[in-house]
């Protein structure tokens, strides 16, 4: 015990007192908030796109497309302002949406809702959306008049300053309607963003919409008509059979959080797993290159420093891992605080995000995934002299340790597959595949039946690692001794 | 009590069908220096990886201190293998406080004995130093301290010499024999005879994975032929006048008028009996010269001599598998 608390203590102070334990220890959820807020900053710092719109076929399909961007700018800040209810009160936020509904220009409308909120536009982190698509008139009336403007050689006067042209988008009469293309027009989409096409399919739909309408006008339907035909749309409620208790209850976000959590932990454990396992792998070649082993083997038993670097390492992940988890937590409690005061149902989803249900499972899958593939990845550490060595050994594993990975991608909507279901009985699968089974509940019997089985393939390898680490660690067994071994079982299956 | 520290009884193994080991047994006396000698690939290192439980032989058994081996017994014990190396990012001193605290050492008692034998081998300024920056003479040295930390009653040295200079072999040599003078018993293996010769009791000598020697020093001297040099003034023929004490092989002489022979006696003739008959036969004498055996002699005189085994195969001192 002795030997191992020491080999497990020297193992873990090797990597926590590094700096790239700590950069590592920082990364992960500075790299998370990163991820989460580039979106964001990309779609707030994309510029305002300004486009025209010339309607040649004389129908007024531009002034159309204008009220539209207009009618759903103002749709999107009344969103906002009911939005901030939690925070103002119903009362204020009543007397900001009058104030907004009153201006018939959106600009004078949003400035009157913040003065009635007493609101700067920004203060606090809250403004009120502006479309980041604005029509304008045309500074010409034909392509080439408007090249200039779209390709940058010329600029218009905007509330920001000059500037060119995103995008024109000439509206033709279809000369030349099939049954196949019966629309009456042709919309010619001119922009020097090919990337872009938010704009053009957003016109589109307006178009479409409109094109839908005055045919249904045509064919004689009302207004009323034409606007319940737009809503005929069936509502789902959706339902949960087995939850007698609140069967009468539709199924909410919260209901279904679980399996994307679990499936999401299932990406999380493997990912940590395959991690920490490449830092034994590593540290066993630097340390057989070192030539500390047999030293080592003169103080302790092989099982001692087996264990012990397994431990050693177990206890740095472990210190990863409960880091993030305390910041995560954190972060969920935090969450859960604010957002109870603006959106409780959502603050609800946060205190559903991890269960001791799914914690559980997730601590015990992890510690035995990782001492399967920990041993695993050490022992064939213990046969490589480099890193080169490791990879032509690693590569089959890696590729089978993927598997689940796929399964798991192509399971997310069909976990109750039978693949899936027998995939999960293959025990280096099972930590992550049950994981993300977990919510379905499957049935018990497969529940004790795959940890049996990975349990005992556990014990199967801690011994087969401890076999080939013995014969590693000392040279009398190499990265060639496992090609030749697989040689000769092909070998003898042809024979 | 048992007078042995190690015991080691008909060890034998092999490496994929070659021998590397055959049926050795010897014993390391307590209290004695114990030279373990053989030439390259002798299985020298395999024999010492089994008597310490490192490696498992195929037959024979090891005792220590007269019992079986334990993590207990192989406390007692200090090893400083063939194959060596440090952790590169530890300090000289953390590695040796690890090393002395897996032999059982309590950390502060660790430190200070740590510190007393960096001072001892003259590395009191590496003590903080990361072991990545020692020199390869100093890391070797830090090695030895590892294996000595802990105040073993046995102490075994594979190679302890190999890639020291002269001035460090020196220094070891004296911390060898105080540790012998302090009661420890000693077992180290070499091939460089010079240092056998000037600390060992007695010696065991594997050749092609059998022992073919085991005794004292001078035991093994004896095994090595008595010389005579010998050079004349006279016309005298030495080579008939001394054939009955042995062969008589003529040398080559630098003086002019002078002739030289190197007499080898035969097991049962004195140095004095030549001498003697020189005298009696009135040969001008320049020169009588008896030539002290060295261990070197007796190491090639006894691996020459040693037997090949009957099996075909050559034996390894490791073998991949």
């Amino acid at each position: 015990m002795r030997a191992i608390y020491l080999i497990a203590r020297r193992e873990y102070l090797s990597y926590v007192a590094t700096w790239g334990f700590w950069i590592s220890l920082l990364a992960l959820p500075v790299f998370m908030v990163i991820g989460a807020s580039v979106p964001i900053l990309i779609e707030n710092s994309k510029p305002v796109r300004y486009f025209t719109v010339i309607d040649e076929t004389g129908r007024g399909y531009d002034h159309m497309i204008a009220r539209d961007y207009e009618e759903s700018s103002r749709e999107s800040v009344r969103e906002t302002l009911k939005a901030l209810e939690a925070l103002y009160g119903e009362e204020r936020v009543a007397e900001a949406l009058t104030a907004f509904d009153r201006e018939d220009d959106l600009e004078a409308a949003r400035q009157g809702a913040l003065d009635a909120l007493n609101l700067q536009d920004g203060q606090a982190g809250l403004s009120l959306p502006k479309s980041q698509e604005v029509q304008v008139d045309p500074p010409a009336r034909d392509l080439a008049g408007l090249r200039p403007y779209l390709v940058g050689e010329a600029t218009l006067a905007t509330p920001e300053g000059q500037k060119p042209l995103f995008a024109a988008i000439i509206i033709r009469d279809n000369l030349e309607r099939t049954d196949e293309n019966p629309s009456p027009i042709i919309l010619d989409y001119h922009s020097t963003n090919l990337t872009d096409v938010d704009l053009s399919r957003k016109i589109r739909s307006i178009l479409e919409d409109d094109l839908e309408d005055e045919m249904l006008r045509n064919a004689g339907l009302s207004a009323n008509d034409i606007n319940t035909l737009n809503n005929l749309r069936p509502e789902i409620r959706s339902y949960n059979p087995a939850e007698v208790t609140s069967a009468d209850e539709e199924v909410t976000t919260a209901d279904r959080l679980p399996f994307v959590v679990a499936i999401f932990m299932a990406f999380i454990l493997w990912m940590a797993i395959f991690s920490v396992a490449n830092m034994l792998l590593t540290s066993m070649i630097e340390e057989k290159g070192g030539k500390v082993i047999e030293l080592m083997l003169a103080t302790s038993r092989y099982s001692d420093i087996l264990i012990g670097k397994l431990l050693g390492v177990a206890a740095t992940s472990f210190t990863l891992m409960g880091s993030w988890m305390v910041l995560a937590l954190g972060a969920s409690v935090l969450g859960h605080q604010a957002l109870m005061q603006l959106d409780p149902d959502l603050a609800g989803l946060f205190s559903e995000i991890f269960t001791v249900n799914l914690l559980l499972p997730a601590a015990g899958y992890f510690l035995v995934g990782y001492l399967m593939f920990g041993a695993t990845f050490l022992a064939l550490g213990s046969l490589c002299e480099t890193l080169h060595d490791a990879q032509s050994l690693m590569t089959p594993i890696i590729f089978f340790l993927m598997a689940p990975m796929l399964l798991m991608s192509m399971s997310i909507t069909a976990s109750d597959s039978m693949v899936y279901s027998v995939a999960s009985w293959v025990p280096f699968w099972t930590p992550f595949i049950m994981m993300s089974r977990l919510p379905h509940e499957p049935p018990l019997w497969e529940i004790i039946g795959t940890t049996a089985v990975m349990l005992v393939t556990l014990v199967l390898v801690m011994w087969g690692a401890s076999a080939v680490f013995r014969q590693g660690t000392l040279g009398q067994a190499n990265a060639e001794s496992v090609k030749l071994f697989f040689k000769s079982l092909v070998s003898r299956s042809k024979s | 009590m048992s007078e042995m520290a190690l015991e080691v009884s008909h060890l034998t193994k092999s490496f994929k069908g070659k021998a590397a080991v055959r049926d050795v047994s010897f014993t390391a006396p307590r209290g004695q220096i114990t030279g373990f000698l053989g030439p390259n690939g002798a299985g020298k290192t395999t024999t010492l990886r089994m008597a310490l439980g490192i490696i498992q032989p195929d037959s024979g058994q090891s005792l220590l201190f007269g019992k079986p081996l334990s993590m207990k017994t192989l406390d007692r014990v200090g090893f400083l293998p063939e194959e060596r190396g440090l952790y590169r990012k530890m300090t000289a001193l953390d590695a040796l406080v690890f090393f002395g605290r897996l032999k059982g050492m309590k950390a502060k008692a660790a430190k200070t004995k740590a510190l007393e034998y960096l001072e001892r081998f003259e590395l009191s300024d590496a003590a903080y130093k990361k072991v990545k920056t020692l020199s390869k003479g100093m890391a070797q040295k830090i090695q030895i301290i590892a294996a000595l930390i802990h105040e073993p009653e046995f102490i075994i040295l594979d190679e302890p010499f190999s890639g020291l200079d002269p001035v460090n072999q020196s220094l070891l040599e004296s911390i060898i024999r105080e540790e012998a003078q302090g009661g420890r018993t000693l077992l180290f293996s070499t091939h460089v005879m010079e240092h056998a010769e000037r600390l060992c009791d007695r010696i065991v000598l594997l050749a092609r994975g059998q022992k073919v020697f085991d005794g004292s020093v001078d035991e093994a001297l004896g095994t090595v032929p008595r010389q005579i040099l010998l050079e004349s003034a006279s016309a005298h023929d030495l080579s008939q006048l001394l054939s009955p004490f042995g062969t008589v092989e003529s040398q080559d002489c630098a003086q002019e008028g002078h002739h030289a022979w190197r007499v080898t006696l035969n097991a049962t003739s004195q140095v004095q009996d030549v001498l003697k008959a020189c005298v009696s036969a009135g040969v001008d004498l320049i020169r009588f010269e008896p030539i002290r055996p060295h261990l070197h002699d007796a190491f090639v005189q006894l691996v020459k001599a040693s037997p090949v085994p009957n099996s075909a195969a050559e034996p390894v001192e490791r073998e991949e598998v």
